[in-house]
């Protein structure tokens, strides 16, 4: 008797925690997005990726990226900014947001706290000389007798530092730029975001070039663990990439240099 | 930590230190020969100096500062500093010494200016030259006048070493807010008001006993 009573229970409570689960958990995410018919979108202020313009609506590649997507998937979108950007994952877990989309390094944590979409975006810690120069300065070798400009606390100055190279720091990375335009410093070592849109035509940079990469990293999207979410961007990515209004975004933004191809 | 942070501001702040003691040597000469320039009856060489005071005095320090170390690489495209941190350090000196004579010669002025012309002619009753008038007659008296307003550049120019950082000089404030990106630890920065507060102490304490010493004479 005590038996079928403990064994009753026990299938009751099971039955109770599996429907409680699945009341809170639907089975399909992007049903869940859709039936509630908002895309929650987690970001900070971060240009060129998201940022406001004049009238304080979002703008940037992710942004615009983000309000298509959700344009694709027939859902309004709406954009929250993240206070703690080391509890995203939290914001996910918590359904405070349906997805972190902010020029977000795949890292260690991210891959394993969150189902996230294919690299979109590779960003790189790079060299810039000038243009008279840069072949001299091709590969990583050849940089070792050169004088750097970096920003303070940057990870470009990580990357001189470990490299054992000579260095200035200064307050900005476009401090830094400015010393290789005035030929204070030979080299500096900023971001490929930065450098796409700040050297070459149509800047007070036309005589800087890129050379060398010297880290590399990738940005992605982040859903909740096991969300379908992401294959459907990966699907819409491709999409976009294909129809050429992908990089028309990009080029916007001036990050068309660090997309990746689909 | 506390002696980390002690050992890194005072590496700083003896860079400070350095770029007050240098500026003043050359600023307190030049400020002299600037002023002669704003009060000569050679009208051009009144109206260049006149101007130059009118542009140093006109202009923040900070941009002229930039202008000073990037100009010549950006605006001509040759860069005249070198790669490295001396030129940069040179470049600092420089600008500073310009910057600081001109507002040197303004008080000059106004103290050679307030003195009576009858001190002149003494002189001249005197026999004396000039030259002689100047340096034994007049200097002295100026002197005296303007340690007053001196004093206050003078410790103005201890808080603007702090500018320095701008083109990658590393003075005590750089040491300072090293620590927050490094190590995340804010105290540093606020701790080396401490310094530019005690040496400021110093100076004003040095002031006010050479106005003492210089205040013969009063009746």
């Amino acid at each position: 008797m005590k038996k079928i009573l403990a064994a009753l229970m026990a299938t009751v409570m099971m039955a109770i925690c599996l429907a409680g689960c699945g009341a809170k958990k639907p089975d399909s995410d992007m049903q869940y997005v859709k039936d509630k018919g908002t895309l929650l979108v987690g970001i900070t202020d971060f240009a060129p990726m998201d940022y406001k313009d004049e009238d304080g609506k979002w703008i940037g590649f992710d942004a615009d990226m983000a309000t298509k997507f959700a344009d694709s998937l027939g859902v309004k979108v709406e954009f929250v900014e993240l206070a703690d950007w080391g509890k995203k994952i939290m914001e996910l877990d918590d359904y405070q947001v349906d997805c972190v989309w902010n020029g977000m390094t795949l890292n260690e944590e991210v891959l394993n706290g969150m189902e996230t979409s294919k690299p979109y975006c590779k960003n790189q810690q790079v060299v810039v000389v000038k243009s008279d120069v840069a072949d001299k300065y091709s590969t990583k070798e050849s940089l070792k007798d050169l004088t750097f400009a970096v920003e303070d606390g940057s990870a470009g100055q990580d990357v001189v530092e470990a490299n054992k190279w000579k260095s200035t720091a200064l307050p900005a990375q476009s401090d830094a730029l400015k010393e290789v335009g005035a030929g204070t410093s030979e080299a500096c070592v900023i971001d490929l975001l930065m450098a796409g849109a700040m050297i070459g035509e149509g800047t007070s940079y036309a005589d800087l070039v890129r050379t060398v990469s010297l880290t590399e990293e990738d940005y992605g999207v982040g859903f909740r663990k096991g969300s379908d979410l992401a294959e459907e961007l990966n699907k819409f990515f491709k999409a976009c990439y294909d129809d050429g209004s992908l990089m028309q975004i990009a080029t916007t933004y001036g990050v068309q240099k660090t997309m990746v191809e689909w | 930590m506390f002696e980390t942070v002690l050992q890194a501001l005072f590496e700083g702040f003896s860079k400070s230190l350095e770029i007050f003691v240098l500026t003043l040597l050359g600023a307190l000469p030049l400020g002299l020969i600037i002023s002669f320039g704003s009060m000569s009856r050679f009208v051009p060489l009144k109206i260049f100096t006149r101007g130059l005071v009118w542009v140093v005095r006109g202009t923040p320090l900070m941009l002229q500062l930039i202008i000073f170390f990037y100009g010549p690489g950006l605006l001509l495209g040759t860069n005249i500093w070198g790669i490295g941190s001396q030129g940069r350090f040179v470049a600092v000196i420089v600008a500073f010494i310009l910057n600081y004579a001109c507002y040197f010669s303004e008080i000059y002025r106004g103290g050679i200016e307030g003195i009576p012309r009858g001190q002149y002619e003494a002189g001249q009753v005197l026999g004396m030259n000039k030259g002689q008038i100047f340096f034994r007659i007049v200097l002295p008296q100026v002197i005296k006048r303007i340690v007053p307003p001196m004093s206050n550049e003078i410790i103005t120019l201890v808080k603007d070493t702090s500018l320095a950082r701008i083109i990658g000089v590393y003075e005590i404030i750089y040491f300072g807010e090293k620590f927050i990106k490094s190590n995340g630890i804010i105290w540093p920065l606020f701790f080396t008001g401490i310094f530019y507060l005690l040496f400021s102490g110093v100076l004003t304490l040095l002031f006010g006993y050479i106005e003492k010493k210089l205040s013969y004479y009063k009746v």
